[in-house]
């Protein structure tokens, strides 16, 4: 059984088990009821149980009197963009973004456009759970209504923010793989206004995972197999839902998502420097761009909600996280892979040579993930338990700001319990690759021996 | 009256924004999905403010388990039987509380025949919610919902076929319409021009935000008869909300009762289209047994409710039949209620005997149709009926349905209601105070059993 996974964030589930009308409903009737029945933005991505739970979800909000505005296929990024503008009272995003095909999840966005704050969102668990829902009578119920002209006022900003006369001089062949996903539609849009010749991969709204959606170096082969047909000067493989992004260089080289963060974050501070804000597992990398721009770094917990809470608290320039997620709140509050792509393809079009030279310009690091499965009650215990054991944290500086962290002067290691799935995630990064190599094992060991 | 939940033979009812939640509509969707297997399901509904909602709600309860949803918008109830068989779908769910008031919606369920479910099936439906137990599909096995084009031509094409439409069209009638509005203020002017009517509506925005009463009484008809009057109407047509029932106004506005729409249309498929038996329900009108029997019809009464009228009908073989609320049936068209068979019916009779309503209502021998109810607590019922029945003991005393007395001109009944705490009475008699009569002796007969009344 592929079980249901409520946060604070959101819900997720699998298809065909978990993930049921009912579940769906009452969770958008618990959100609906939480905004006391103020209009609500709905998106979604081609995944083939979207529309059923689009159709859930808005039975939900509807009957909590809330209106619907429902956006059809849309990106996250774009519909976190919307919300402020629309002057929503919040939205759902119903994306499976990252996860497997079957998977598919509800994320809640507040007034703002942002994730909704851990505060907010047990209050809506709280609803869901006492099923205490809004109930409107029939004249008070909510209408639903479809959105069709929400990508232009993006693309209007997108174009305001960065430098596309550069971009369009450099004259720049990109290649994208969005994995038969929200983005399909919006791709050519994207690559009208920013002037570069689009060479789209895998970009059929069919709903059909052509790859793993998460973007990783392994999962980016297929955008850098075209990459030499076409002479691309950059590809891109992005998450299903446009939030993440990882990087491909001219030479087919699949960089880590690591990267992706640290490259932007150098190229937006060089021209305003400001506060970036990172999660607690992400890439030293990122610490050694900021310092070089002479700036601050604040970790936040993992999760875009607390790296935007972290980035408004803050007034930071710019956040991310590792797994290749970038956010400007100068721009909206959203993990935004186009915007990602476009800061890279800026960054390139401003210094000239090439993404793979730029990529080595980066500060070199070594990171491994590694995942020990195990129950998640059992995975908790797990961590107490590594955290008394003393040897293999010897001479480290430890920070439980979020599951478990110990820093060396040569690298650090992470182990945390995942949310959204029974397992334990294991980071590992140094300079040297058999040193990460090294502690990932080993943690993966004692782990192993708990669970 | 409570806003209660009521889960029967005749559907899932209740009121929105209190009992008739859309979690509800998803699991009886999935449980329906799962009784008539995976396939296409047709989903129609009224003009009920919640119909989106819960249309949406039953859309995704149906493809959890498999069932395409095939879409056929704001449609009357007899369409989604229509197209269940037009398209060859494993079942159909009607969005709509037909006759009750707007805050209520309801669920209802029909076979692959496109008639609703019969009690044993109902029965095993509901077996399946409560066990709770189904197969959810895949995600790559999910079916996408589809839109039914043109969702009424079927239906409206086979009502023209069955009538004489080139003498209705001949007569060119000025029809007036109350459409409650309802689905009729979406169809009803498209069909009836279609049979070469000039029509005035009233009441025909669709917002299911009714003005009027939604059953079809006289007393709900001002508006109607209003319209009939200074348009100078040949006749008035009200329906309900869902377009299955229809009430008649003559051509100087006044209502004829609901009864009279079943004897027009009795009329008019035994003198023109087939003869043979007619079945109509206990409380229906003697009128209606009176205007078969001249034309030499057995007739046959059966339990309250449209399954079990359709149900002795298609037994029987009977060609009309229906419900004295102002349900006609003709399973030759479709074997459920139908208010646009009943137009055409009645259009029909006019053209081809080339008079008025009110010459046609002459014809039809008048009787009084009071109708009462007694509060009754579920345990009081059996001993009040026993009575009842005690009392009339020797007599012609049918039992199918509570109980039913027979008099040579006259008659009494006593049934429990399937949807309130109430024993409903009703007796009817050539005139006024010999149903009153009636319906007084009934009252203190089931008196006794009835202690400690709570109002």
């Amino acid at each position: 059984m592929k079980g249901l996974r409520l946060s604070s964030f959101g819900l997720r589930g699998f298809a065909g088990e978990s993930l049921t009308p009912e579940v769906v409903i009452d969770f958008a009737a618990a959100f609906g009821t939480f905004v006391d029945g103020g209009p609500v933005l709905v998106g979604r991505d081609t995944r083939l149980s979207s529309p059923m739970v689009r159709d859930s979800v808005a039975a939900g909000l509807l009957a909590a009197g809330c209106d619907v505005l429902d956006l059809g296929v849309c990106p996250a990024p774009l519909l976190q963009f919307s919300v402020p503008r629309r002057r929503a009272a919040g939205a759902i995003a119903i994306s499976g973004g990252h996860m497997r095909a079957g998977w598919n999840a509800l994320t809640l966005i507040s007034a703002d456009g942002g994730f909704l704050d851990p505060v907010s969102g047990e209050a809506v668990l709280d609803i869901y759970h006492a099923r205490d829902f809004r109930r409107a009578d029939w004249r008070n119920l909510g209408t639903a209504a479809e959105v069709g002209d929400f990508a232009a006022p993006y693309f209007d900003a997108l174009e305001a923010l960065l430098d596309a006369a550069a971009i369009r001089r450099a004259k720049l062949t990109v290649a994208i793989d969005v994995v038969n996903g929200a983005g399909c539609r919006f791709l050519e849009p994207f690559a009208q206004r920013l002037g570069f010749r689009l060479v789209a991969v895998n970009a059929e709204e069919s709903g059909y995972m052509a790859r793993d959606p998460e973007p990783r170096p392994r999962n980016a082969r297929q955008v850098a197999s075209v990459m030499p047909l076409v002479q691309a000067h950059a590809g891109f493989a992005t998450s299903s839902d446009l939030g993440r992004v990882s990087l491909v260089a001219e030479d087919r080289e699949t960089a880590s998502e690591e990267y992706t963060f640290p490259l932007v974050a150098d190229h937006v501070l060089a021209a305003a420097p400001g506060t970036v804000v990172a999660n607690c597992c992400t890439t030293r990398m990122v610490d050694d761009v900021a310092a070089q721009h002479r700036c601050r770094v604040v970790k936040a917990p993992v999760g875009q909600a607390y790296v935007m809470a972290a980035l408004s608290d803050e007034q930071g320039a710019i956040g991310g996280e590792g797994n290749g997620s970038v956010a400007v709140p100068r721009f909206s509050r959203a993990f935004d892979g186009l915007l990602a792509i476009g800061l890279v393809l800026e960054d390139l079009a401003q210094r000239g040579g090439t993404l793979s030279g730029r990529l080595r310009e980066l500060p070199r690091y070594h990171i491994v993930k590694r995942q020990v499965y195990g129950e998640p009650r059992r995975c908790y215990r797990a961590l107490e338990l590594l955290q008394r054991e003393d040897d293999w944290q010897a001479g480290a500086a430890l920070d439980r700001t979020d599951g478990l962290r110990a820093d060396w002067d040569d690298g650090w290691v992470h182990v945390r319990a995942s949310r959204t799935e029974p397992l334990v995630r294991v980071l590992s990064e140094a300079r040297q690759r058999p040193q990460a190599e090294g502690r990932a094992a080993d943690l993966c060991r004692r782990l192993e021996r708990e669970l | 009256m409570k806003e209660f939940l009521k889960v029967g033979i005749s559907g899932v009812r209740g009121v929105v924004g209190a009992t008739f939640t859309p979690q509800l509509a998803a699991a009886f969707a999935r449980a329906f999905g799962a009784f008539v297997g995976r396939g296409g399901v047709v989903v129609g509904r009224d003009t009920r403010p919640s119909g989106d909602l819960i249309e949406r709600a039953v859309t995704a309860g149906l493809q959890s388990v498999g069932c395409q949803p095939l879409l056929a918008g704001i449609v009357p109830t007899p369409t989604v039987g229509i197209l269940v068989r037009d398209l060859g779908a494993r079942g159909g769910i009607a969005i709509t509380a037909s006759h009750n008031p707007a805050p209520w919606n309801a669920l209802k369920f029909m076979g692959r025949d496109g008639l609703f479910l019969d009690r044993a099936h109902a029965e095993e439906l509901f077996d399946i919610y409560h066990q709770g137990q189904f197969d959810l599909v895949a995600e790559e096995d999910l079916p996408a919902a589809e839109d039914v084009a043109d969702p009424t031509a079927g239906h409206f094409g086979r009502v023209c076929a069955y009538v004489d439409a080139a003498a209705i069209r001949r007569r060119a009638p000025r029809v007036a319409v109350d459409a409650c509005n309802g689905v009729g203020a979406l169809h009803t002017r498209r069909f009836l021009e279609q049979l070469g009517c000039d029509v005035a509506l009233c009441h025909d925005m669709p917002t299911g935000d009714f003005e009027r009463e939604p059953e079809p009484l006289p007393e709900h008809l001002g508006a109607l008869s209003a319209l009939v009057t200074s348009r100078r109407c040949d006749v008035g047509f009200a329906q309900d909300p869902d377009g299955d029932r229809l009430a008649i106004v003559d051509e100087h506005g006044r209502p004829l009762g609901e009864d009279l729409t079943v004897a027009f249309a009795v009329q008019a498929v035994l003198d023109r289209h087939q003869r043979g038996p007619v079945a109509i329900h206990l409380s229906t009108s003697r009128a209606v047994q009176d205007v078969a029997e001249k034309r030499g019809a057995a007739v046959t009464r059966t339990r309250i409710g449209e399954i079990n009228v359709v149900t002795s009908m298609l037994a029987l073989g009977a060609p009309v039949g229906g419900e004295g609320n102002g349900g006609v049936i003709v399973p030759a068209v479709h074997p459920g209620r139908d208010s646009f068979v009943g137009m055409a019916l009645v259009l029909e009779l006019l053209a081809r005997e080339g008079r008025t309503v009110s010459q046609l209502r002459q014809a039809v021998p008048r009787y009084a149709l009071l109708k009462d109810k007694v509060r009754c607590r579920p345990e009081q019922v059996p001993e009040a009926l026993r009575l009842l029945r005690r009392r009339h003991e020797g007599g012609k005393v049918n039992l199918l349905d509570g109980v039913f007395v027979e008099f040579a001109d006259a008659w009494v009944h006593a049934r429990p209601s399937n949807t309130e705490p109430v024993i409903r009475l009703s007796a009817e008699a050539p005139i006024r105070e010999a149903a009153a009569r009636l319906l007084q002796e009934a009252r203190d007969t089931l008196a006794p059993a009835l202690g400690e009344q709570k109002r």
